[in-house]
């Protein structure tokens, strides 16, 4: 068994700058600095916050001399999900979650991502030898259903919530995906 | 043998139990919520799968999501941990049912020791000696007023479905009867889901005595000795130790077998805990058996040398004990101390960036911890971030050893209850061995007078 998917968010290593702005404070001021609250003095960090914000990272640790700060960017709260695999017995073949979780990843600004609600298997087709839902292009209304999500013998339907486009298809066909784990880049612009 | 183990759990109790596996030459998937991702369970692991938010009830206790992620990775078995999902009957059942292992007592067994008040109705059943009480659950406050005035006050007031300390009431006088009760019914209801109360007689200053048993699918039980777990602080166990300085050869003996005797009445399997209360007169009576592996079992595979995470999962595999109670040497003795998040006068949490983390070594001293500079304790979970452990020819030099660890200890950027636990190894009736169950209140006390 392949080793699943994670999530592309970047791991503590893969988001760490060594660059250092001149901006810097020096070891000197070091304690000055985090620990005074005024605006002058927390200028630096404010501009090592900007930079975090303007190259979509989500951790920034930076050193120099004796001082070190490192900054993390939650780009976590996604709404709740009703999943509705809750019971075990295999029985009704499809089943429709609710809500596919829509998040707002930086890099792709005015897009959304559709992610996974639940943990299981990916399937862009109700059957194996069916047409796919939906194909990179395919315009999308919401409560469209887009893929399934098989979770212990039961196919969770996962539908849109929003009316739009299908940019790109993140998860590959009867591969297993972890929650909140990318499925659908979707431009929400109402195409005409 | 298993292949692939999924632990459905996380912190040191994860890490601990895929070391265990990586030992055995048995492949690990952690489960991880949002708040976790970049924790070392996750790494240690040789695969992982997000299965939700930090809620726990979403996440870690996600029976859909955590059997998916099994299910997508191949993996054979579930080790549970402690807390989370590792006493939910249900659960187990729908492992049983889909044919993944649950590394644990059977569901039936969970069931009823989670049934606080018919396990004991069982166990008494069997002739083995109880807390003195009610049959069973209470009806209603005149049968809480009759069954106190047979037990005799004070008594305590707990949850059927209790656990953990909570749901419990301690009553004085007779006036206090009727509110006590149904204060504790309520609180139980909206702790545990379920109302059931039952009633017990209420000892002042008793030892906390447990004793670790073992039992194969062929029936076979071991004992593993008793652990004194008296340091604690409404009802949350603080340091622990084995051999109990109050226990000695033949009461050792006498508490093995009621506590084997119990097992064996309700066809236990796998590794629990049989917990009893020992009076000042060296009675004890049998509470309850936890049906989990313990926070606490560490010290226990200290002076056994039988590593109890290795045997749960062998004895899930279906295979035999490989040892027999003869085979059992108890050698020297173990302190844990168990490290929390928590400010140590109120024990507030106190989550928050672990600025550096360094912890102590050297001969005799183990700690387990998922914990590493730079690490968050997220507010989600619970506040236990490392247990240190350590052990010494005899007593003495055990808690010497531990003095010495627990200076080593450096945990800066959050609070923790480190200098609680140095305090207490430098109390002189602590180390007289002379402890009941409200030593730490009374040390607490004695700080701010």
């Amino acid at each position: 068994m392949s080793k699943p998917r994670v999530r592309p968010r970047p791991r503590k290593e893969g988001g760490r700058l060594t660059a250092l702005p001149s901006t810097l404070p020096g070891p000197s001021s070091e304690r000055t600095v985090l620990n005074d609250a005024s605006g002058e003095q927390l200028a630096p960090i404010q501009e090592l916050i900007d930079l975090l914000k303007r190259n979509n990272l989500t951790e920034l640790e930076v050193e120099r001399g004796g001082f070190r700060v490192r900054l993390r960017h939650e780009t976590g709260a996604r709404p709740a999900v009703a999943a509705s695999a809750a019971d075990v017995i295999p029985a009704a073949p499809h089943t429709r979650v609710e809500s596919a979780t829509i998040s707002l990843p930086a890099e792709t600004a005015g897009k959304v991502t559709i992610t996974s609600p639940i943990v299981g298997t990916f399937y862009r087709s109700p059957s194996p030898d069916a047409d796919p839902y939906v194909e990179e292009g395919d315009p999308m209304k919401k409560g469209q259903v887009l893929c399934i999500v098989e979770a212990m013998k039961l196919m969770n339907e996962i539908e849109s919530e929003v009316d739009g486009r299908v940019v790109k298809i993140l998860a590959e066909s009867t591969k297993p995906v972890e929650y909140g784990q990318p499925l659908f880049l979707v431009d929400p612009t109402p195409t005409s | 043998m298993f292949k692939k183990i999924l632990v459905a759990n996380r912190g040191e109790i994860a890490l601990r139990v895929i070391r265990a596996c990586q030992e055995l030459g048995i492949k690990t998937v952690a489960i991880h919520s949002e708040a976790d991702t970049h924790s070392w369970h996750v790494r240690a692991a040789d695969e992982h799968v997000c299965v939700g938010p930090p809620e726990d009830a979403l996440s870690y206790r996600n029976i859909p999501n955590v059997l998916s992620a099994a299910e997508i990775t191949g993996a054979e078995a579930i080790h549970p941990g402690y807390g989370f999902l590792s006493e939910n009957a249900h659960f187990a059942e729908v492992c049983e049912s889909i044919g993944v292992k649950f590394i644990g007592p059977t569901s039936e067994n969970i069931a009823l020791m989670g049934d606080k008040a018919k396990a004991r109705e069982v166990v008494a059943r069997r002739g083995l000696p109880v807390l003195p009480g009610s049959p069973g659950e209470l009806r209603n406050e005149s049968d809480a007023l009759e069954a106190a005035r047979k037990v005799g006050f004070p008594v305590i007031l707990k949850a059927s479905a209790g656990g953990g300390g909570r749901g419990m009431r301690v009553v004085n006088k007779e006036d206090e009867v009727a509110r006590a009760f149904q204060a504790a019914q309520a609180e139980a209801k909206s702790t545990f889901g379920h109302e059931g109360v039952y009633l017990e007689r209420y000892f002042l200053e008793p030892r906390h005595i447990e004793v670790q048993v073992l039992a194969d699918d062929r029936g076979r039980v071991v004992c593993l000795g008793e652990r004194d777990c008296s340091i604690q602080r409404r009802y949350q166990k603080l340091v622990e130790e084995t051999p109990s300085p109050a226990v000695n050869e033949a009461l050792r003996r006498e508490i093995g077998r009621v506590a084997l005797d119990a097992i064996k009445a309700v066809h236990y399997r796998n590794a629990g805990t049989v917990e009893f209360l020992l009076d000042k007169d060296q009675n004890f009576y049998f509470m309850e058996v936890n049906a989990r592996i313990q926070v606490e079992h560490p010290i226990t595979e200290m002076v056994t040398g039988i590593d109890l995470i290795k045997e749960q999962i062998r004895i899930a595999a279906g295979l035999p004990l490989a040892f027999r109670q003869q085979d059992i040497r108890i050698t020297g003795h173990s302190f844990e101390c168990r490290i929390n998040a928590e400010c140590p006068e109120k024990f507030t949490p106190c989550p928050g960036l672990v600025t550096h983390y360094r912890p102590p070594g050297g001969f005799g001293v183990r700690v387990d911890s998922a914990m590493e500079s730079h690490s968050q304790v997220v507010p989600h979970y619970d506040s236990l971030i490392a247990k240190l452990i350590t052990h010494g020819q005899n007593r003495e030099e055990a808690m010497a050893r531990m003095r010495r660890a627990l200076d080593e200890f450096v945990i800066e950027g959050i609070k923790t209850t480190l200098p609680l636990h140095r305090r207490i190894f430098s109390d002189a009736e602590f180390q007289k061995g002379r402890v009941s169950t409200s030593f730490l209140e009374r040390l607490l006390t004695n700080q701010s007078n």
